[in-house]
């Protein structure tokens, strides 16, 4: 009995930190501030979690993942504003419509391995960044999309400091929830060995090209997801939001916090938004102090702050992952 | 004894001095007015951010010797927005947190303005820009203002100068975002109303340099007149290509094209381009006089109009403090602000309107010749 429940010890701190420790402390110190980076990290996790599973965890070097997040905000904005549908709709259809792009961009891309589809990827990015800038009569274009209304839900008002937190927690702890299980299963396993090898892993009867499919459209879905908290939480946005740059952010959290490592991509989110909040004391140099600490933990830390067997390890023992004691064919593997 | 005696004596006289500063702080006491200040500070947009910067010092520097405001002093409290929407919402709720801000300027591009707007609209902080020029910036709440002449009136300024010039049909080539999109929907209403035909509307992309086929496309309508609706380095970039592609259609342009570095990066092609703008830092008058003077004696740079406008901002936002004077608070600021009317600023006489928000502002004619900005009489 104890056995069962001990594993389940480590997500119940994390998920009651997040849910009460942290808002608890949040909002004791009273600054909407505060409150605020809070919700662009936790957005900026869900985005970083899910390209990890394409580039860590799969080993697809992807440079268009803010298009998925693009697709992501504007399906939600133009849902909410435009036909009135409530949240709760608005985020699972924004995961739908970004999952939609990311198959669209995976199958014609399916053939091409390592930087041919880095490239590529970075096409895709630009043609979406593109299309939601010069599409002026769907997208508003330049214009933006403003007014979105906040979180509301059954005469709920959720739109406050805490109530936008919680809601943008609860969404963050069950998106990493299913990219945890999703990456540290039999399933996270084939995608580890396509990415070491694909061929090796095609000779051994993994089906590449319908992985390479799943992949993108789970990872484009939480992408879709990330944009639709971040469209609701800020009430207007515009391409300008979705440009290359993102994309490479959100790739520099992964390689921060370590490739192929859940955890790890997390971590890399939050120090990411959070540093360059935390230097606003030191004035304009603060974003050569975050190219140092990047620079840096590179240097020193290749496979990241959290590196992948770290995370793997972690997993194992604390979250009900595998290497059960017990006979020799339960010995190994995954729960 | 003795040391406990020494130290009862050190502590009776820190004590005192506590006191005797205690009783002097009345008389000293400044009230602190802060305005908070949201610019791209770093990255690839910092040179708007820095001249906004060096402008608002300077008019708050000015404002506090002036002793226009008894009992209180000005402080600026500057954020790097690194023109990103994350940092400006970030930026807005640090702002909307600090008790000392009673207004705030900024943010440069419409972008990050709007989104931080929301949070200013929702914890009422009223909003100063610069330069926002998106058309529903203001009417996301009754605390947004701008400081920027809105193309509502600068495209039928330069349409009937144009057409008044005798230039009947003429093609547009502007920028892809919003300003852009204002800029060819009231320059295309006004020429069409003032009898006059735009032949072409061509937009490129930001981050576009090659105007080859849009300059080849343009000419082959053969137009009277090319009206742009861009920045500098693509300004700058156009005008080379023009020259090269040798198309001699006379070109009109807005406002933003007024920097000494379109002549700079853009050579002689510059010649003959004529512009309309609301700031000339070669301008007989008095106050702009002055301020260029100071501006260059402490920088070592001619403004630009985006730091007049800059400076005209944070002097509108120290003029409604004084209105309301030392116990101003931000709703009263707001209301301050709605009032503005006739301010003689450097980018001429600013008036707001009290219900919409919108400036208007006086509009100049100039021209390029021989390198240099001159003003059409």
């Amino acid at each position: 009995m104890s056995k069962r429940i001990l594993p389940l010890a480590l997500p119940l701190v994390v998920a009651l930190a997040v849910l009460v420790l942290v808002p608890a402390l949040l909002q004791a110190s009273g600054s909407g501030y505060l409150f605020r980076v809070s919700i662009t990290a936790m957005i900026f996790a869900i985005l970083a979690a899910s390209l990890n599973f394409i580039t860590g965890v799969a080993g697809l070097l992807s440079l268009g993942h803010a298009a998925f997040y693009g697709i992501g905000a504007y399906a939600a904005a133009l849902l909410a504003t435009q036909h009135g549908v409530p949240f709760l709709l608005t985020i699972p259809l924004a995961g739908v419509a970004a999952a939609i792009g990311g198959v669209l961009v995976a199958l014609p891309t399916m053939r091409l391995v390592s930087i041919y589809f880095a490239v590529a990827t970075l096409g895709m990015g630009e043609i979406i960044h593109g299309t939601l800038l010069n599409w002026v009569d769907f997208t508003r274009g330049p214009m933006g999309i403003p007014a979105i209304p906040s979180f509301k839900v059954f005469g709920l008002d959720l739109s406050g400091n805490l109530g936008s937190y919680l809601v943008v927690a609860v969404v963050m702890l069950a998106s990493l929830w299913v990219l945890h299980r999703l990456t540290h299963s039999y399933y996270g396993n084939a995608l580890r060995a396509l990415r070491e090898d694909d061929q090796c892993a095609d000779s051994m009867g993994i089906d590449v090209v319908r992985l390479k499919g799943e992949v993108f459209a789970i990872a484009c879905f939480f992408a879709g997801v990330a944009g639709a908290l971040w469209a609701h939480t800020t009430g207007y946005i515009s391409p300008n939001d979705f440009r290359f740059g993102e994309s490479i952010l959100v790739l520099a959290m992964i390689v921060v916090g370590g490739l192929g490592s859940l955890p790890g991509a997390v971590i890399g989110a939050v120090l990411l938004i959070v540093l360059p909040e935390a230097l606003r004391p030191v004035g304009d140099v603060r974003m050569i102090v975050v190219g140092c600490v990047m620079f840096f933990s590179i240097l020193l830390l290749p496979k990241g702050l959290f590196g992948e067997v770290s995370a793997l390890n972690l997993v194992r023992s604390s979250f009900g992952g595998g290497w059960k004691a017990g006979t020799a064919r339960q010995s190994i593997g995954w729960r | 004894m003795t040391l406990s005696k020494t130290i009862r004596g050190v502590l009776a006289g820190v004590a005192a001095g506590a006191a005797v500063s205690m009783a002097a702080l009345p008389a000293l006491a400044q009230k602190t007015i802060a305005l908070g200040y949201q610019a791209p500070l770093t990255g690839e947009m910092s040179q708007y951010g820095e001249v906004f910067r060096n402008s608002a010092t300077l008019a708050v520097e000015q404002f506090n010797k002036s002793g226009k405001l008894p009992g209180a002093t000005v402080v600026l409290k500057f954020e790097d927005s690194k023109n990103d929407a994350k940092e400006g919402v970030n930026i807005a709720k640090k702002f909307v947190d600090d008790p000392e801000i009673v207004g705030v300027l900024g943010d440069f591009s419409s972008t990050v303005s709007m989104a931080a707007a929301q949070v200013y609209a929702q914890a009422g902080l009223p909003q100063l820009s610069q330069t926002a020029s998106h058309p529903d910036y203001v009417k996301i709440s009754e605390w947004q203002f701008r400081n920027i002449t809105t193309q509502a009136y600068e495209g039928p300024f330069v349409a009937k100068w144009a057409l008044g010039e005798g230039k009947k049909k003429i093609a547009v080539i502007a920028i892809q975002n919003d300003w852009g999109q204002s800029v060819v929907s009231n320059f295309k209403d006004a020429v069409e109303k003032g009898g006059g035909q735009v032949t072409s509307v061509e937009f490129y992309n930001p981050g576009n340099r090659d105007f080859r086929t849009i300059l080849t496309k343009v000419a082959r309508e053969k137009p009277d007149a090319i009206y742009l609706g861009m920045f500098d380095e693509d300004g700058a970039s156009l005008l080379q290509q023009r020259r090269q592609l040798n198309v001699q259609i006379p070109t009109y342009a807005t406002s933003s094209l007024y920097s000494p570095k379109l002549i700079a990066l853009a050579g002689p092609s510059s010649d003959g381009l004529k512009l309309s703008t609301t700031f000339a830092a070669d301008s007989p008058e008095p106050v702009v006089k002055a301020y260029v003077d100071e501006y260059q004696s402490r920088y070592k740079a001619i403004p630009t109009m985006f730091a007049a406008q800059a400076y005209d901002a944070t002097n509108i936002m120290l003029a409604a403090i004084a209105k309301v004077g030392p116990t101003v608070d931000r709703k009263t600021l707001r209301d301050a602000l709605a009032q503005t009317a006739g301010f003689p600023g450097v980018t001429g006489e600013t008036t707001f309107d009290p219900q919409t928000r919108e400036p208007t502002k006086q509009l100049a004619r100039m021209e390029i010749k021989g390198g240099q900005f001159a003003l059409v009489k």
